[in-house]
């Protein structure tokens, strides 16, 4: 700066800096995160398992596994054999609606489809007893498969209930703040005291009143009740989660400024402060999905979850705890479920140790 | 120094001794939560509905009320016939109609009071009593006026008010109790020995109605309430954790009970229960053991299972369309896979049947359809019914069962067949043991899991055949049919063996026919017990009177050993090593009555 106070700024110099401007490119949050989260590799690989099976089980009447319900009695469960890689045994043809219902349950529709896509591509065949059979002959394999499918999509559903519900309310409250803000954490309290496991029974007991008339009324699939129940308690740690971070957040600069140029609350909630909270918001997420996952475990062990025949990994723990015992262990019944709610809670929680440090805008630019 | 020392000293000596005192009351309350292991431990498989004995229906229940009351009779261990109880001896009337009780003068109830025939007629008239609702009151019906009395309506239905003086049911003075039946019936005096008909004390009942206006049907069966006058008294009620029984020394046969204290836990879950049984925190299970281990176990010196007066099926809710139509009834019942059940799901020798009483033998002439003849038989049935292929689709029937793996063992095989070959969709549905019972009375159910074991064994069937008369109270299917009703009124007036065999005959064709429950299998006692505990028989009504338990001294249980076929594996006998026998001594303890 030279003396008169004005900038001695050359031309040339300012061609280079627009220049050097034009050349840099801006890194958005995602694209960052996602460069970091490629970088730690126990996450990365926690992901990759995931996501592998995530899509087993979204594409498991694809595969060629032997039906998750046919019996085959015998006296024992039948240990597993490697030395079969697979054989002929899948013989159910699928003409008509109840054709599915032999070699699984009501499936919805596209899951009808996946199966006959199966059946043209591999026919007959199946695999072979790679991981043994339960007590009343039925594949373990095609069963971990298909109880992945309740476990993880319950996980999945709550979560997003959950998720959607806890993150709008407890931003909410945080950034409106104020009386609102205690009347609206006050109802949190009160949700909190109801001991939710009870809400839970109660609810399924209700809705499992005894039907009147066999012809006409339907069932309540009790699948989308625990969906529904098992998110909308879920909520209310996130909502308190959430508002903590927004009550920090919101006094700093860039909301301010946001609101200085006219921004509504609504806006100033979805653009600037949600994107902030994301990051305690996926750790929370991710330590949720492995509570609900044993939640549903459990309310299936006390027979009032899922019902027979279907099946998820809580049935199949319940299965493997009869296989425990002094006299005869029967140890695949416990050790493959075991192995694949274990593995797929440990990956959870690898994964969103992961994300945190990825998404952590603290850390953003670093290394 | 001295100075300098004495304050820190005394300081750590206070804390030392708080610390110490700390220690001490965990210490005591830890201990004295955790109640020292009785003499004998069983495990109940679930907690009692109650111990009230006029109201209750289960097992679980029974092996209870064996062991803190005693009825007119109680049963040998062995051929479960009756032997004299709180009554030291009866007369019967040459035409079998009229029982004259004459009571043991030293019976005693556990607070001193005596058993007199007064207490009998109370809990027999408190047992009839429309408002106790009790389920088995049919038991009484036989006695002069009783069902009028019980229900407002004689056998064949005219309405009448009887007051108790009119019931044949007499005191005649505190020692002598007066029964007169309409009819005879030949298994009254087993009734006398059932737990149902077990006394109840008047004074502490009606104590406890004065002071709990609403509660004394749960206040007077609190142990520091409950009077009894059987051999052991409950001393303790953890709900879900155990009944402790102690011995009852007001009992009048006190000398002859061998042990002091017995545990009751309530445990549902099998394999927790086989678990506690083989490290030696349980002596003896009855049934509760998981099927997949029976295999294994029927290789051992403690369980050998023995045939069982009981019977094991499926009710159909008959009121609820389609299920009322009896084709459609046939039609699930044929195709059920008996043989594959008992063979490969409960595995321990039950046999199956075809008929809700057990153990029947087969017609060698005419075998029950199996296999593809009874399903085509069933898909024919459907297709006359209008469902199937072409016909209207079949509602989905959910199916009720109690908590329990067996169940839904049998009930996934169960749907798995019924899906099969006949398209039937089928949902299973558990429920706790006392939600399950209210569902079957209500008719809240569509098919449910259910089983009976018979309370006496003379004549066996008439166990399971009275259960379906029009509006029992066991029938719990809503099915009713006047012909069977009037067969059954019959077969207790028919004195002839013959005949009255014939007309069982008659009775069971009628309920083949109509299918208002599925038969399943008939039940074998699976008593896995340790080899040392004596007293406790496989019996036909697997009914075990407490009183006469004990344990083996190593020179009987060696003998006992002898006996068994040799090629069964040895186990732990279990027990202490030199027995525990009645305070009188080693008297051989089977028969001595």
């Amino acid at each position: 700066m030279d003396p008169s106070g004005r900038w001695n700024l050359h031309v040339r110099d300012e061609e280079r800096l627009l220049a050097e401007a034009a050349e840099y490119r801006g890194e958005s949050l995602w694209q960052d995160a996602w460069r970091r989260l490629k970088r730690d590799r126990t996450a990365f690989w926690s992901m990759i398992f995931l996501a592998v099976f995530v899509a087993l089980s979204l594409f498991a009447p694809l595969l060629p596994l032997p039906s998750p319900i046919a019996l085959d009695l015998k006296a024992e469960p039948q240990p597993p054999v490697w030395t079969e890689l697979g054989n002929r045994g899948f013989d159910y043809t699928f003409e008509t609606d109840d054709d599915y219902k032999l070699a699984y349950w009501d499936l919805y529709w596209h899951d009808k489809r996946l199966v006959d896509v199966r059946k043209a591509v591999f026919g007959d065949w199946q695999t072979g007893r790679w991981f043994g059979t339960d007590s009343k002959g039925r594949d373990l394999l095609s069963r971990i498969v298909w109880g992945s499918r309740t476990s993880i999509w319950v996980a999945f559903a709550a979560t997003l209930c959950s998720l959607v519900i806890g993150v709008t309310y407890g931003a909410f409250s945080g950034l409106i703040g104020g009386r609102v803000d205690n009347l609206m954490m006050r109802i949190v309290d009160v949700l909190y005291s109801i001991p939710f496991i009870f809400v839970v029974i109660f609810i399924l007991t209700f809705l499992s009143e005894p039907r009147q008339d066999l012809e006409t009324e339907s069932l309540v699939d009790k699948g989308w009740v625990f969906f529904i129940v098992i998110g909308a308690i879920y909520w209310l740690t996130m909502a308190r989660v959430v508002r903590g971070q927004v009550l920090s957040l919101k006094n700093s600069e860039f909301i301010e400024a946001a609101r200085a140029v006219g921004a509504s609350t609504a806006r100033i909630l979805f653009v600037h402060v949600v994107p902030n909270v994301l990051s305690v918001v996926i750790v929370y997420l991710t330590l949720t999905i492995p509570a609900i996952m044993l939640f549903e475990a459990f309310l299936s062990f006390l027979g009032l979850g899922i019902e027979p025949p279907k099946v998820s990994w809580g049935l199949l723990a319940v299965d493997g705890t009869d296989a425990i015992n002094p006299i005869r262990t029967f140890w695949w019944l416990v050790v493959f479920p075991a192995g694949a709610m274990g593995s797929t809670l440990l990956a959870l929680n690898f994964l969103g140790d992961g994300l945190r440090d990825a998404l952590d805008p603290k850390l953003r630019g670093k290394h | 120094m001295n100075r300098a020392w004495k304050g820190p000293l005394l300081r750590q000596a206070v804390a030392l001794l708080l610390f110490a005192g700390l220690l001490a009351g965990l210490v005591g309350v830890a201990g004295s939560a955790r109640l020292e292991r009785a003499d004998f431990v069983f495990n109940n498989t679930g907690e009692v509905q109650s111990l009230d004995p006029a109201t209750v229906t289960g097992v679980p229940e029974g092996r209870i009320l064996r062991g803190i009351y005693e009825g007119l009779c109680v049963k040998d261990p062995v051929t479960v016939r009756p032997l004299p109880g709180s009554a030291a001896s009866w007369t019967k009337s040459p035409d079998g109609r009229v029982f004259v009780f004459d009571m043991r003068d030293e019976a005693r109830w556990s607070n001193g009071d005596p058993v007199t025939a007064h207490d009998f007629e109370f809990s027999f008239r408190r047992f009839l009593l429309p408002e106790t609702a009790a389920e088995y009151s049919y038991l009484l019906w036989k006695v002069v006026n009783a069902q009028a009395f019980c229900t407002g309506k004689d056998a064949d239905g005219t309405e009448r008010e009887v007051d108790w003086s009119e019931v044949g049911i007499k005191a005649l003075d505190a020692d002598t109790l007066r029964i007169e039946l309409e009819d005879p019936v030949p298994y009254f005096l087993e009734l006398m020995a059932f737990y149902p008909l077990f006394p109840v004390h008047r004074a502490s009942l009606e104590a406890a109605q004065r002071e709990f206006p609403d509660t004394w049907n749960v206040e007077w069966l609190k142990p520091e309430r409950l009077v009894c006058n059987g051999p052991y008294v409950v001393e303790e009620r953890r709900i879900n954790d155990r009944i402790r029984l102690r011995k009852n020394p007001m009992y009048w046969d006190a000398k002859n009970v061998a042990l002091d204290t017995i545990d009751a836990l309530p445990i549902e879950h099998w394999g927790t229960s086989v678990n506690m049984y083989l490290t030696g925190e349980v002596d003896w299970l009855d049934g509760s053991i998981p099927p997949n281990l029976v295999p294994e176990l029927l290789k051992r010196q403690d369980f050998i299972p023995k045939p069982y007066l009981g019977s094991y099926f499926y009710r159909v809710n008959v009121t609820k369309p389609p299920l009322d139509d009896k084709r459609i009834r046939k039609a699930l019942s044929l195709v059920i896979p008996r043989r594959a059940i008992v063979e490969n799901v409960t595995k321990a020798g039950q046999a199956p049947t075809w008929s809700v009483v057990p153990w029947k033998e087969l017609d060698p002439e005419n075998p029950p359809l199996e296999g593809e003849a009874a399903a085509e038989e069933a898909r024919r049935l459907f297709a006359e019914a209008g469902y199937g292929p072409g016909g209207k689709p079949f509602p989905v029937i959910e199916v009720l069962y109690n908590t329990s793996e067996t169940h839904r063992d049998v009930a996934e095989v169960i749907a798995d067949a019924w899906q099969r070959e006949l398209g039937v969709d089928m949902r299973l549905k558990n429920q706790e043991w006392k939600v399950y019972l209210d569902s079957q009375t209500n008719l809240e159910y569509e098919v449910c899991r259910a089983a009976w074991i018979g309370d006496w064994v003379d004549p066996g069937p008439l166990n399971f055949l009275s259960l379906f008369v029009t509006g029992g109270a066991n029938n719990k299917t809503g099915w009713g049919n006047a012909e069977y009703d009037r067969l059954i009124a019959e077969i207790g007036l028919e004195q002839d063996p013959a005949k009255l065999e014939q007309l069982m005959l008659d009775a069971e064709a009628i309920l083949l026919e109509e299918y208002p429950v599925l038969p399943i299998y008939s039940y074998v006692t699976q008593n896995l017990i340790k080899p040392r505990f004596g007293g406790l028989h496989g019996n036909m009504l697997n009914e075990h009177f407490p009183k006469f338990w004990y344990w083996m001294d190593d020179e009987e249980l060696a003998e006992k050993l002898a006996d068994l076929p040799p090629d069964l594996q040895e186990v732990p006998p279990g027990g202490p090593s030199g027995g525990k026998y009645a305070p009188v001594g080693r008297a051989r303890q089977i028969g001595r009555n």
